[in-house]
């Protein structure tokens, strides 16, 4: 650890959260047998969960390409926007302070129920928002919008990205012709990290 | 042509060429490796940084996306790089996210990644990478491959072993050859050296058949030659004029030694007749002189009555002068004994001679108020009759000569002179002018007026004739009213 700088080491915070997933995994199932409330531990896992996936969703802007339009300036801040997802809004304003994606300031933004998605670059849409689900997809619908969703369904629903857990662990799919009818091009790096890729709506 | 150090020559020579060859072998093989191989290791870290940069992209959204499985499938593609033995991808926080290894035996790697750099330790070169993205650090690439570099090396050292041993080998051959071309003009030389030593004939040369510093040896082993030549001649010339010169001189004193000889001989046949001459004309004259002498007695005896006083004084002239020529012939009988007379030697006591040469002085003639001295002197070898006659003389001539002082002093003396006894007789009487000492010892030569001082003139000339058949020699010093000192010397054994 002392081979690491101060800004190495301010950075591995991100990181940690993923490791703090599988912690809570392993932690929820020896209490799921013990006398800690299953209540209590679903919420410790939940704020683990939120924390990865928030770092992810940040992650995800180095790996996609939105058409230069969408951008006025250089400076034109990158609007991550969150929508149903409280905990993880609150989590990702805190993770991407001060941060830049290529030079480009990001920007959280807590979505309410029906308020357009206008000028928003990434779109997480949580289990929460419930059955606004589509209704949120589908205002997305052809906009240059990077949708993330973590319901099992939501791919039928027009979603980019699915987060998924394996194993006790974050992963995403990705679905191509979404990206592509959004006029987004996702790195194959990205790609290569998916649990899954999909070509068309499941 | 007999060599007789050419094995050393040649081994000099051929030690400097395999030594040569073998340093300039050396440093070429050796520039050319370490150029080699630090091209290869450039290369080979090139290669790797190549390879890691790579990782690092291909890696970077597995370690985002924490998903290590997607980066140990990266790293197995490494399998096909025979000289990659161990790769690893280390996390943000040190820890290992996902690693290769070629074989089991090489499943080993550090606990922490270290700075970003290739490193070499023993047989193995290992690169750091770090995995960037967005200004972050997201990881460190670990590779670590064969270092070829040794097995280069060695290949290397093979190659140069060989390349030193054929090129010895070409040196050795090509040297013996070589060698030649240098020692034979050498060799050459010395053998003409030692034919002109042998001989002694200068006039053979060194070929020169080479233009190098053996073609100037030659030059100027040759100019050596020339001028030993030249000064050979010389030297012969300069013997033979020498020689002919020494001849010449022989012959010449040769000549003159008979020329005195003959000379001498004539000379003392002269001499001889001339002493026969006078002893018989002076031993012939005393008779009728005798006669005259005679008769003026008779006549003036018998006729004195007879005679005037006129006819007295002219008889008593006539035998004055008669008996005047008598003295003289006797004086001169005297000089011509003292060289006939045989010289019986014997040590004589000087001193009491002098004694006795002084007192038969005075019984011809009183001492009167003369004083005489004598010093110490050393005893002689020689006649006594001789010597006597040489004291006497010389004690007479110095009373002679002083008798007109008030105080004459006569003095005699003797000492050793080196190889000579000399004796002395000195006089504080009118002493002589040096300009007329070459008179001094002739016979009838006289200083003096006869009036003045009376004498036969013949005194000195017997006493230098007495010391000089005794192998002495006489001389004087003397000044004008001053005094003399008359020196005779004899041999001393």
């Amino acid at each position: 650890m002392s081979l690491l700088t101060n800004q190495q080491r301010a950075n591995a915070g991100s990181h940690r959260a993923g490791h703090r997933v599988v912690l809570a995994g392993l932690l929820a199932m020896v209490m799921a047998s013990g006398y800690w409330t299953p209540c209590r531990a679903q919420s410790d896992l939940q704020i683990a969960e939120y924390k990865v996936k928030a770092a992810f969703l940040y992650k995800f802007a180095s790996y996609v390409e939105w058409p230069p339009q969408v951008f006025e300036r250089a400076e034109t801040p990158l609007v991550i926007g969150v929508a149903g997802a409280d905990a993880l809004s609150d989590e990702l304003a805190r993770l991407i302070a001060g941060r830049s994606i290529g030079g480009r300031p990001m920007v959280v933004r807590r979505l309410r129920r029906g308020e357009a998605v206008d000028g928003v670059h990434i779109l997480f849409i949580g289990r929460s928002d419930g059955g606004r689900l589509s209704e949120t997809l589908a205002s997305a619908k052809g906009r240059p919008v990077l949708t993330v969703t973590e319901s099992e369904d939501a791919f039928a629903l027009g979603s980019v990205i699915n987060f998924v857990i394996v194993d006790d662990k974050v992963r995403f799919d990705v679905a191509l012709r979404e990206a592509e009818q959004a006029n987004l091009k996702v790195s194959a790096r990205l790609l290569a990290v998916a649990r899954k890729v999909v070509a068309g709506p499941s | 042509m007999t060599p007789r150090f050419p094995a050393s020559l040649q081994a000099k020579l051929l030690a400097v060429i395999l030594l040569t060859t073998v340093v300039a072998l050396a440093v070429a093989l050796c520039a050319m490796v370490a150029y080699d191989l630090r091209l290869f290791h450039s290369k080979s870290v090139a290669e790797l940084q190549t390879q890691a940069e790579l990782l690092g992209q291909t890696s970077a959204a597995a370690l985002q996306f924490d998903d290590p499985k997607v980066a140990r499938e990266n790293l197995q593609l490494l399998r096909f790089r025979s000289e990659i033995q161990a790769a690893a991808i280390y996390d943000a926080t040190g820890k290992i996210f996902a690693k290769y290894a070629a074989n089991p035996e090489q499943d080993r790697f550090p606990a922490l990644p270290a700075p970003n750099g290739a490193r070499s330790e023993g047989r193995d070169l290992f690169l750091f990478k770090r995995i960037e993205d967005q200004g972050q650090t997201l990881g460190t690439v670990y590779l670590r491959a064969d270092n070829e570099l040794y097995g280069k090396i060695a290949n290397y050292a093979g190659i140069a072993a060989i390349v030193a041993l054929v090129a010895i080998l070409v040196a050795l051959l090509m040297s013996t050859r070589m060698q030649a071309v240098i020692t034979r003009p050498i060799l050459a030389i010395a053998a003409v050296a030692r034919h002109i030593v042998t001989t002694r004939d200068y006039s053979v040369r060194a070929v020169k058949t080479t233009d190098d510093e053996v073609g100037v040896l030659a030059e100027a082993f040759n100019d050596m030659l020339g001028e030993i030549q030249r000064r050979a001649l010389d030297l012969e010339r300069e013997v033979a004029e020498r020689r002919h010169r020494e001849q010449e001189i022989a012959r010449l004193n040769a000549e003159l030694e008979d020329r005195v000889r003959e000379r001498t001989a004539e000379l003392q046949e002269a001499n001889k007749d001339l002493e026969a001459f006078t002893f018989s004309v002076s031993h012939d004259l005393r008779a009728p002189l005798r006669a005259v002498d005679g008769y003026c007695g008779i006549i003036s005896e018998d006729y004195a009555d007879r005679l005037d006083e006129k006819g007295k004084r002219l008889l008593a002239v006539v035998r004055d002068s008669g008996q005047r020529m008598s003295k003289l012939i006797e004086a001169l009988l005297a000089f011509s004994r003292s060289a006939r007379q045989q010289i019986q030697a014997a040590q004589v006591d000087m001193a009491r001679l002098a004694e006795q040469a002084w007192a038969e002085a005075c019984a011809a003639e009183p001492a009167g108020s003369a004083q005489f001295i004598v010093r110490s002197m050393p005893v002689a070898q020689g006649d006594a009759a001789l010597l006597m006659q040489v004291w006497v003389n010389l004690i007479t001539n110095a009373r002679k000569y002083s008798g007109k002082r008030q105080q004459p002093i006569i003095e005699v003396g003797g000492e050793q002179r080196g190889a000579e006894t000399v004796y002395w007789v000195k006089d504080n009487g009118v002493g002589f002018d040096m300009r007329h000492y070459q008179k001094l010892f002739a016979v009838f030569q006289r200083l003096h007026s006869a009036s003045e001082f009376p004498g036969s003139g013949v005194g000195l000339a017997i006493v230098q004739r007495i010391v000089t058949r005794h192998g002495g020699r006489v001389w004087a010093e003397g000044k004008v009213d001053e005094g003399a000192t008359f020196f005779f010397s004899l041999p001393s054994d």
